[in-house]
């Protein structure tokens, strides 16, 4: 066993590029560096403001949001860019890139920040020369500085990455909370916002440390469940994996089924959509998220397949609305060729809660229905403990189908960062 | 032939059929005309617009000298819409520009008219959209699709459509479209005869095989006079060579056939029917060849062995008996 | 057809009926431009079919003479030569003739072009309008009227009418509305008195000929006359006759889906919330229907907006008064800044009934504009 790794338990890396997209404007300008640098919305504009900016820049009182002639004010010779996300793009595919080589668990965050679990990654060295390592690439090959928190756990490690930037690598154990974390406002943890902040302050837990001792009931009271969840954090306590499958890679969820024969009976094929749509929309409830397209794939007796796709400007969870919009694709594209294999994808996936969906003049008030009737169902779904409007829908299956199972697509956003066996 | 008067000699049936719909005011909001090419769908199809946009006639016929009929024949109608195969085929981009036409009011007034010529060559897509707006049609909108392949076109659109078959050009008819397009009138007798259709007849004139196959067939016949002793050898090494399948035997069979039905025609006097016009003398020196009788007997043959071929027996044994029976 | 006309005259004419030609028309006709010599003067129209525009060149105006030795006739030329012809002849004056082979002759000082031309006969005929049912309007209030409305139309075909602005008339008032689903604004304003006849519900014109009429026409009080065909609609101006098609279909019905009551009554300086919305959209460009937030607090409104990726921005908008309930709502900076930006009076006046139905916005005391947006859910 290699040094640096506990018995039971995980190591995990939390990476955070430092001032990223000034980072990746002064490696594709060398000459920027070392000078003041902002990136703002519109630097023609005087009223454009900062989106981010150096530490240089920062170390003249230059802060995000802050107007721009404000930051000239405190910084004449500040250098003003505009955002350029592809640049910003590229340089983040390449750092998770150098990540997937250390282990497959990486799991993105935002377009700057990652974690990983080398728990299991003993033989590359110890935890403190990975991170030095992956430091070093990071500045060498892109030349791009960064952050890394070596910790138990995400929590910690988040926590950890925080605490020297730039350039630092910092550990933090759970015997040293008493010592580094516990000392500092409870506005410096993670998931505590202004509001949360004044909240607690009501309360008089000022530091992590009060929050670490708070009343459990207490807090469930006025924060609920989420109350509840800071106490264990600032206990250092954290049991979320490591998910390279979490929010990128949930792009797309979807089924696809060979006929027992070919066929051109729609009877059978549109009871296979209907079937392939029921399981799309099981698997996107489970998973909480909704898409905005549907793709459809015929897949003909001479194995010459079509996928084709349409979008709309709204919510797609249901099963009504996947079968509707990929009968529409069928009967759209199908060239009454007999039919080996259909498959049904939903696409552009986003977290129900994150949705967002521009209502329509001419159908709003359909909308405030259906509303209104999911309140009625959510209301009495809690007094009963379960739905009382939904049954077991029978489906009708076409034929029992051959040795081939339905198959999930696997659509891997991290295809893009593992390295190429 | 602008005029349905003038349509009606080649298409009666068809054309009779739209000019009641003309005389009851029960124009059809989707035509779909098929037949093989030659068969005036286009003709038609501009008349119909015609005579749809005429406001100066009082007839079933348009007037073809107001303003309106001259620029339907011009191609400047702005509510005419006439949609050809791009390349290969008709794209869904095609369709969708006409369907943002008809999003806008008319130019001239709101009767609008479409035409769509080889309408089977429409992509899926290009067919599914176009179903969509035969499934609403809008008060004054005439479609018409015209086609040389119908089976090919989608059930739903057909079904949609009212139907106007043309019946097929007779000979005659077809003789005078090929002699129209270029085709020498000695030829185009016999690619009519030799052809059912038009565009098959049409294809005969660029066709190498059977131009070899006719100086062929016009070898054997004088070998046969000149020389009857090498007319075995000749159909051995020559013939089969080029007729090497029973396809193409036939299609010899039948020149060998036309030959001698022609040199019954001249013991007859009627050059009314000549088929091989291009051989006229030699066809006039060779009947002093034959009395009639021959004639009869050879044209049995001939027939014969064409039912013989249909029956696979062997080829060259069939041609070889033949050309015994044909030596007299 | 002959005649002599002044050059600069005829140029400036071209380059008006030049507006309404493209090249990639399906009807061979109209990449030409009509010529028409009539007694009184030269007619230029050019067309694209779904636009026309006429130029009129009067032989006589203010006792100066613009054309001479007029032999009526008429014919189409092709648009590609004529006008850089006529641009770059010497003389002050150019002489144009036909002959029965529509052959054209250009004549100015030594140089001499002859052109081939097309039977005007094949032209489109525009249609005859009736003036019973026409009306006057001035110019700088039809352009106010384009520029507050048309920027809402749908640029979508999905639901072709909505891509025209529809014109109600009606009890001497005319309405222009449109809506692309997600938002709509609508003006009105008083006709003269003379005109309180006329009625109109269902035209609908396309928004792209709204705008393009609207570089045509100045901005003067001069006088614009308004008549509707069947099929197309007619905006005439001394020397300019300018038509368009109109869509096909019916408008919907818009209102009754305007909300009549308001839960929640905003008072609040355009420009200040315009800015603020604009700054806050910054950060919103990123995701993608450039959402921002608004939430009401005591005598403030904030706005703010969040893209993980870019950060977030707050900022407080103080307003003059808030009326109701409490709301925090969601919608496009884009919509909201295209409705702040048609008001020019200081102060907006904003209504709403809840997150999740339309909101209205006017300008204090006009009621002559409203613009009404439809937020975007969040969940």
């Amino acid at each position: 066993m290699t040094h640096g790794y506990p018995k039971n338990g995980r190591v995990i890396f939390h990476v955070d590029m430092n001032s990223f997209y000034a980072s990746v404007e002064m490696a594709y300008n060398p000459s920027l560096k070392g000078k003041p640098l902002a990136i703002a919305g519109n630097p023609e504009e005087r009223r454009g403001i900062i989106v981010t900016s150096s530490y240089e820049a920062r170390a003249k009182g230059v802060k995000t949001t802050m107007p721009l002639f404000q930051a000239r004010k405190l910084c004449p010779e500040l250098v003003v860019l505009k955002p350029n996300f592809e640049r910003y793009r590229k340089a983040s595919k390449e750092m998770f890139k150098l990540m997937a080589e250390i282990t497959d668990l990486v799991e993105p965050v935002s377009i700057d920040e990652g974690y990983l679990d080398i728990t299991e990654c003993g033989s590359q060295g110890t935890p403190l020369e990975i991170a030095n390592r992956l430091q070093q690439r990071l500045l060498n090959e892109l030349d791009l500085p960064s952050s890394i928190g070596i910790a138990p756990n995400k929590f910690l490690a988040k926590m950890a990455s925080d605490m020297k930037k730039p350039l630092g690598i910092t550990v933090l154990r759970k015997r040293e909370l008493n010592k580094v974390l516990w000392p500092l406002d409870v506005a410096e943890m993670h998931g505590v916002g202004a509001k949360t902040k004044e909240k607690l302050n009501q309360l008089s837990i000022v530091t992590i440390g009060d929050l670490a001792k708070a009343d459990d009931s207490q807090l469930r009271r006025v924060l609920g469940i989420n109350g509840v969840r800071l106490i264990q954090r600032a206990n250092g306590e954290d049991e979320r994996l490591v998910d390279p499958d979490s929010v990128f890679d949930f792009k797309s969820v979807g089924n696809s089924e060979t006929l027992r024969q070919d066929t051109i009976d729609d009877t059978v094929l549109f009871s296979l959509l209907r079937k392939l749509s029921v399981k799309v929309a099981m698997r996107l409830k489970r998973k909480g998220y909704v898409g905005e397209t549907v793709q459809l794939m015929i897949r003909y007796h001479d194995r010459k397949t079509i996928t084709r796709s349409i979008t709309v400007h709204r919510p797609i969870a249901e099963v009504d609305d996947i079968y509707g919009l990929a009968i529409h694709l069928f009967e759209t594209h199908w060239n009454y060729d007999p039919i080996r294999l259909l498959g049904i994808t939903v696409q552009g996936l986003v977290e129900k809660q994150n949705y967002q969906e521009q209502l329509d003049l001419f159908h709003y008030k359909e909308h405030l229905k259906k509303e209104e009737i999911q309140t009625v169902i959510d209301n009495l779904t809690s007094k009963y403990g379960y739905n009382p409007f939904e049954h077991k829908t029978q489906i009708s299956t076409p034929h029992p189908t051959s040795e081939e199972p339905t198959t999930s697509f696997q659509k891997d956003f991290l295809d893009d960062y593992t390295k190429d066996h | 032939m602008q005029r349905f008067e003038e349509l009606e000699h080649v298409q009666p049936v068809a054309v009779r059929m739209l000019k009641q719909m003309i005389t009851n005011q029960r124009i059809a909001h989707a035509y779909l005309i098929h037949g093989d090419s030659g068969t005036k769908k286009r003709a038609i199809a501009q008349t119909l617009a015609l005579r749809l946009f005429c406001q100066e006639t009082d007839t079933i016929e348009p007037c073809l000298t107001c303003r309106d009929c001259k620029r339907v024949i011009s191609g400047n109608y702005p509510d005419l819409h006439w949609i050809k195969p791009d390349g290969l085929s008709i794209k869904k981009e095609q369709i969708e520009a006409l369907q943002r036409e008809f999003t806008y009011s008319g130019v001239e007034s709101n009767r609008k008219v479409y035409i769509i010529e080889d309408a089977d060559l429409m992509t899926v897509n290009a067919a599914n959209r176009l179903l969509k707006f035969l499934e609403e049609p809008s008060q004054e909108t005439t479609a018409i699709l015209l086609t040389k392949n119908q089976q090919q076109l989608l059930d739903t659109i057909r079904s949609r459509c009212q139907v106007i078959a043309l019946r097929p050009l007779s000979g005659q008819a077809i003789e005078q479209a090929l002699i129209e397009s270029g085709v020498t009138p000695e030829n185009a007798r016999l690619f009519q005869a030799v052809a059912p259709q038009l565009d098959q007849a049409k294809a005969l004139d660029q066709d190498e095989w059977f131009a070899e196959a006719r100086k062929l067939m016009v070898q054997l016949m004088q070998l046969l006079i000149d020389k009857p002793e090498e007319a075995l050898l000749f159909v051995e090494k020559n013939w089969m060579n080029h007729f090497d399948d029973r396809d193409k035997l036939l299609m010899g069979l039948d020149l060998l056939l036309y030959w001698f039905k022609d040199l019954m025609y001249l013991h007859i006097g009627d050059i009314e029917h000549l088929v091989l016009l291009s051989y006229k003398d030699q066809l006039e020196q060779a009947s002093l060849r034959y009395r009639r009788i021959d004639l009869v007997n050879i044209l049995t043959a001939i027939t014969q062995a064409k039912r013989k071929l249909n029956q696979h027996t062997h080829p060259t044994l069939v041609m070889e008996q033949l050309t015994l029976q044909m030596q007299r | 057809m002959k005649f002599i006309i002044q050059r600069e005259l005829l140029l400036e004419s071209l380059q008006h009926v030049m507006k309404a030609i493209s090249p990639r028309v399906a009807v061979p006709i109209l990449t030409g431009i009509k010529i028409e010599a009539l007694p009184t003067g030269i007619k230029l129209t050019g067309s694209d079919s779904d636009i026309s525009i006429e130029s009129f060149i009067p032989k006589e105006e203010d006792g100066l003479v613009h054309v001479e030795d007029i032999e009526t006739g008429s014919i189409v030329v092709q648009a590609k030569y004529f006008p850089e012809i006529i641009r770059k002849l010497p003389l002050k004056t150019v002489e144009i003739s036909t002959d029965d082979n529509y052959q054209m002759t250009v004549v100015s000082g030594g140089s001499e072009f002859h052109l081939n031309g097309q039977d005007a006969m094949e032209y489109p005929q525009l249609p005859v309008l009736h003036t019973d049912n026409s009306f006057e309007i001035k110019h700088d209030v039809m352009k106010e009227m384009i520029k507050q409305t048309v920027f809402a139309v749908s640029t979508v075909e999905t639901r072709p009418i909505l891509t025209g602005v529809n014109m109600k008339i009606d009890n001497g008032e005319m309405t222009f509305v449109a809506t692309d689903s997600h938002r709509l604004a609508s003006r009105s304003v008083k006709l003269a008195e003379d005109f309180v006849h006329i009625q109109f519900n269902n035209i609908v014109i396309p928004g792209k000929s709204l705008a393009e009429l609207n570089k045509i026409i100045d901005e003067s009080d001069d006088s614009l006359t308004i008549s509707v065909a069947d099929n197309q609609i007619l905006f005439q101006t001394k020397n300019l006759y300018f038509l368009s098609r109109l869509l096909d279909g019916k408008y919907p019905e818009t209102d009754r889906l305007i909300p009549e009551v308001s839960k929640t009554s905003v008072k609040v300086k355009t420009k200040t919330l315009l800015q603020a919305i604009d700054r806050a959209s910054l950060l919103a460009k990123e995701n993608r229907n450039n959402v921002v937030k608004l939430e009401t607090r005591d005598n403030a409104l904030q706005i703010s907006s969040n893209t993980p990726e870019v950060g977030q921005v707050t900022e407080d908008v103080i307003t003059d008064h808030i009326d109701g309930e409490q709301l925090k709502i969601s919608f496009s900076a884009k919509y909201m800044i295209d409705a702040l930006r048609i008001i020019e009076e200081d102060n907006v006046i904003v209504h709403f009934t809840g997150a999740m139905r339309p909101f209205i916005l006017y300008p204090e005391n006009n009621d002559h504009i409203l613009q009404l947006i439809l937020p975007v859910r969040t969940y």
